[in-house]
């Protein structure tokens, strides 16, 4: 059963987007989400933005000029109308013999399914292939640097901190883009800062 | 045999090449640059076949310029860019080839390269063995291979050696002499050919004194009665406490050519007109006189003497007297000698025994050049006339002998060259069984012909450039050698040549093992000694 971080409200074959019930601990930019696409298959996906917005489509919200504790206090019904959003990006699925591939999965998920956060196992074993970077960085219209070295970071975290994962993530990086010497330096300069 | 793939240590991949500029390969992933060295022997599998070569290069290389303008700057960075953006390159030279699946056939040389992506490997025992054969009695190991196991032989072809001239080069200090002591033990162990060493230095007799000034058992320890020693210096402190002479060498005056003279034109510093003037004294005199009469004449004598030779200057006259004067000093240039050295030569090479000629406190450049020169240009004659008549006889000839001279430069600078016996024989070849063992530390200073008679040469650390062209000049792959050269350190040598089937760069044995070697064999070898000489004189003139 999903540790139920959203709830698929639109999805496609490549991403998806997903509605938050509550507006604490959204996930993070680069975290590896989880959807089931159809049956036994689980799709893995990299969120790549996370955006609150209005309820109501026609009443923009205005300048309070109160801090976070004050509205609270005085405007609670505020946050009543606020919702929060995530759009993540398929980069892998788990087949129905539970074999990991880092490319697309057959269908998209569908509307309504949970979607929850991947676990370190799920993490290490959708990242042992580093095909995932290539999959990111075939991702059309996305922040793909920013996102590359993101889900390195977060994949790195997850092998606690192996700084030998965190190099060859890095050769890939460089062999990917060795027509792009630049671009590759400074995403291997995002991948580097780690703790 | 360890020749599956598995147990050997893979260095790299071929990616290009060609059989004159050599091969280039990645180096392996895994392999850390800076265990990499040049001189390295190393084998590259192709298909079918095994490319025995030598490591020539190491460079640095990258996939793609921008690296290049901005080089990583953390250790991130840079461990990132290895191996993909960067990367390092073998250069090696392929010299032999073999099949792999005939495991001990000989390797011949390589007339084509392997396919790309073959995998270089570091050589094993088993390929030194495959390329310079086992160890026996005309095999000796010399060295091995550097980087390699001491106890992994390189074996020296000693018939091939003794079938030309041979030079071993290198800067003063770099193990010469040791290394000739070794390769003149191994030669005499044999008794197929025979030895006459000058030994400027008193190194190859008894003893030998060691870096740190001790002192080691040199050929006459360890061969005992085959190597025989003259001296020049009998009252000299290399004899006594049970180690004796066995002959002392006088030198008449009257062999001393005004030709020998040219040979000592830089260490008397000659003039034309002084060497013009001595001609005209034998010329006069008579080539067995003049020097003897010479040396007699009273300053006052002198003006007279002028007259006599007509036209010739009094004051050249002085100044040759005065020159020439320095014979006087030399106590073994008699004017009548006891015992004729050259023929003491013969008797004991003829019983195939070795000579050692020793210098003792005279070991100054003038004695050297002058009594090796005379003693060689009889033997020469003797053996020129003793191989001529076997000859028509239809007989074998005398002992091939072999002659090891120090400061070779001495004797066959291209200015003597031509006119020295030095000279004749290193061009000879091996026509009156006569060779020469050459040891110099400015192999630039011996003539260019010469030079190219030389079969095997032996060349240590040098220092000038002129001298690393000189020592590798006329050798195949000429370049690749230069680069092996130039990084080696003392006590290695580049071995190349005839006696060897590939060029190789080893670590001189260690000469306490030599030493242990030869005391090992000794009992054996001494007794065979005696059996050859009662059968080779029938009598005992020649006990000692
Ligand atoms: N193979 C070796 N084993 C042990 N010691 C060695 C060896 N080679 C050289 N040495 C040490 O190095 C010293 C110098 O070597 P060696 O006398 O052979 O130099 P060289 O090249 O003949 O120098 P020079 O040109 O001055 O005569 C030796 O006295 C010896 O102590
Ligand atoms: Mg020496």
């Amino acid at each position: 059963m999903i540790d139920r971080i959203g709830e698929v409200i639109e999805a496609s074959t490549t991403r998806f987007r997903a509605q938050r019930e509550e507006l604490d601990n959204p996930p993070a930019f680069g975290s590896f989400v989880k959807v089931p696409s159809g049956p036994d298959i689980t799709s893995y996906a990299i969120v790549y933005n996370v955006y609150e917005t209005s309820i109501d489509a026609s009443r923009r919200p205005m300048a309070m000029g109160l801090t976070e504790e004050e509205l609270k206090a005085q405007q609670p019904q505020i946050f009543e109308m606020i919702r929060l959003e995530f759009e993540a990006a398929i980069v892998g699925f788990k087949d129905q013999g539970g074999a990991v591939k880092a490319y697309l999965p057959p269908w998209p998920p569908r509307i309504h399914a949970f979607v929850g956060a991947c676990g370190p196992e799920e993490v290490i074993s959708l990242t042992e292939d580093l095909d995932f970077i290539r999959a990111i960085n075939a991702l059309p219209g996305l922040p793909t640097d920013e996102l590359i070295a993101a889900a390195v970071r977060v994949a790195y975290q997850n092998r606690d901190c192996d700084a030998e994962f965190l190099v060859k993530a890095g050769q890939e990086i460089a062999i990917m883009l060795k027509e792009e010497y630049e671009r590759a330096r400074s995403i291997l300069r995002r991948v580097g800062h780690v703790g | 045999m360890s020749d599956k793939a598995a147990d050997r240590r893979i260095l790299g991949q071929i990616t290009k090449g060609s059989l004159i500029s050599g091969l280039q390969a990645k180096l392996s992933d895994n392999v850390d640059i800076e265990d990499v060295r040049i001189g390295t022997f190393a084998v590259v599998d192709g298909d079918r076949n095994r490319f025995f070569s030598l490591l020539k290069d190491v460079s640095l290389a990258s996939t793609n310029e921008d690296i290049l303008l901005t080089p990583p700057t953390d250790d991130f960075d840079r461990r990132v860019h290895l191996g993909v953006s960067t990367y390092y390159e073998l250069s090696l030279q392929p010299m032999l080839v073999a099949e792999k699946d005939a495991p001990g056939a000989t390797p011949l040389p390589s007339t084509t390269v392997p396919p790309h992506f073959s995998t270089v490997f570091e050589a094993t025992p088993e390929d030194v063995e495959q390329v310079f054969g086992k160890v026996d009695e005309f095999h000796p190991s010399v060295g091995s291979p550097i980087f390699m196991n001491p106890t992994i032989p390189v074996c020296l072809d000693l018939r091939k050696l003794a079938m030309r001239s041979n030079a071993l080069f290198g800067r003063s200090g770099c193990g010469k002499s040791v290394l000739a002591r070794i390769i003149l033990g191994y030669l005499m162990q044999t008794d197929a050919f025979v030895n006459l060493v000058f030994d400027m230095h008193n190194e190859f007799g008894w003893t030998a004194t060691s870096e740190e000034g001790g002192s080691v058992d040199s050929l006459r320890k360890l061969l005992g009665q085959r190597v025989a020693i003259f001296t020049l210096d009998p009252k000299s402190p290399l004899y006594g406490h049970g180690q004796a002479y066995d002959f002392e060498v006088q030198v008449p005056l009257n062999e001393i050519r005004c030709s020998d003279m040219e040979l000592l034109g830089a260490e008397l510093a000659l003039s034309q007109a002084q060497r013009e003037t001595m001609y005209k004294l034998e010329e006069r005199w008579g080539e067995k006189t003049w020097l003897a009469r010479f040396l007699k004449l009273e300053p006052q004598e002198i003006e007279g003497a002028a007259e006599e030779l007509g036209a010739t200057n009094v004051e050249t006259l002085k100044v040759l007297s005065r020159k020439l004067g320095r014979f006087k000093k030399l106590p073994f240039l008699k004017e009548a000698v006891s015992d004729d050295t050259v023929r003491r030569i013969r008797d004991y090479i003829g019983a195939g025994k070795h000579v050692v000629i020793q210098f003792g406190r005279y070991n100054d450049l003038l004695t050297y050049i002058l009594v090796a020169n005379i003693l060689t240009r009889r033997l020469h004659e003797d053996y020129a006339r003793d191989t001529d008549a076997a000859r028509a006889e239809g007989r074998e000839g005398p002992t091939p002998l072999i002659i090891t001279i120090e400061e070779a430069h001495k004797f066959l600078d291209p200015s003597v060259a031509g006119s020295t016996v030095f000279g004749a024989i290193a061009r000879e070849a091996r026509k009156y069984r006569l060779v020469l063992f050459l040891i110099d530390q400015r192999p630039s200073g011996i003539d260019d012909e010469i030079l190219s008679q030389v079969g095997t040469r032996i060349v240590g650390k040098l220092d000038d450039e002129r001298d690393i062209d000189a020592a590798l000049s006329g050798r195949p792959n000429q370049g690749t050698l230069k680069v092996l050269v130039n990084n080696m350190v003392e006590r290695q040598f580049l071995l190349t040549g005839y006696a060897l089937p590939m060029p190789v760069v080893i670590d001189a044995k260690e000469y306490g093992s030599f030493c242990k070697e030869m005391q090992a064999t000794g009992g054996r070898v001494r007794g065979e000694l005696e059996r050859r000489k009662l059968e080779l004189t029938g009598d005992d003139e020649l006990e000692l």
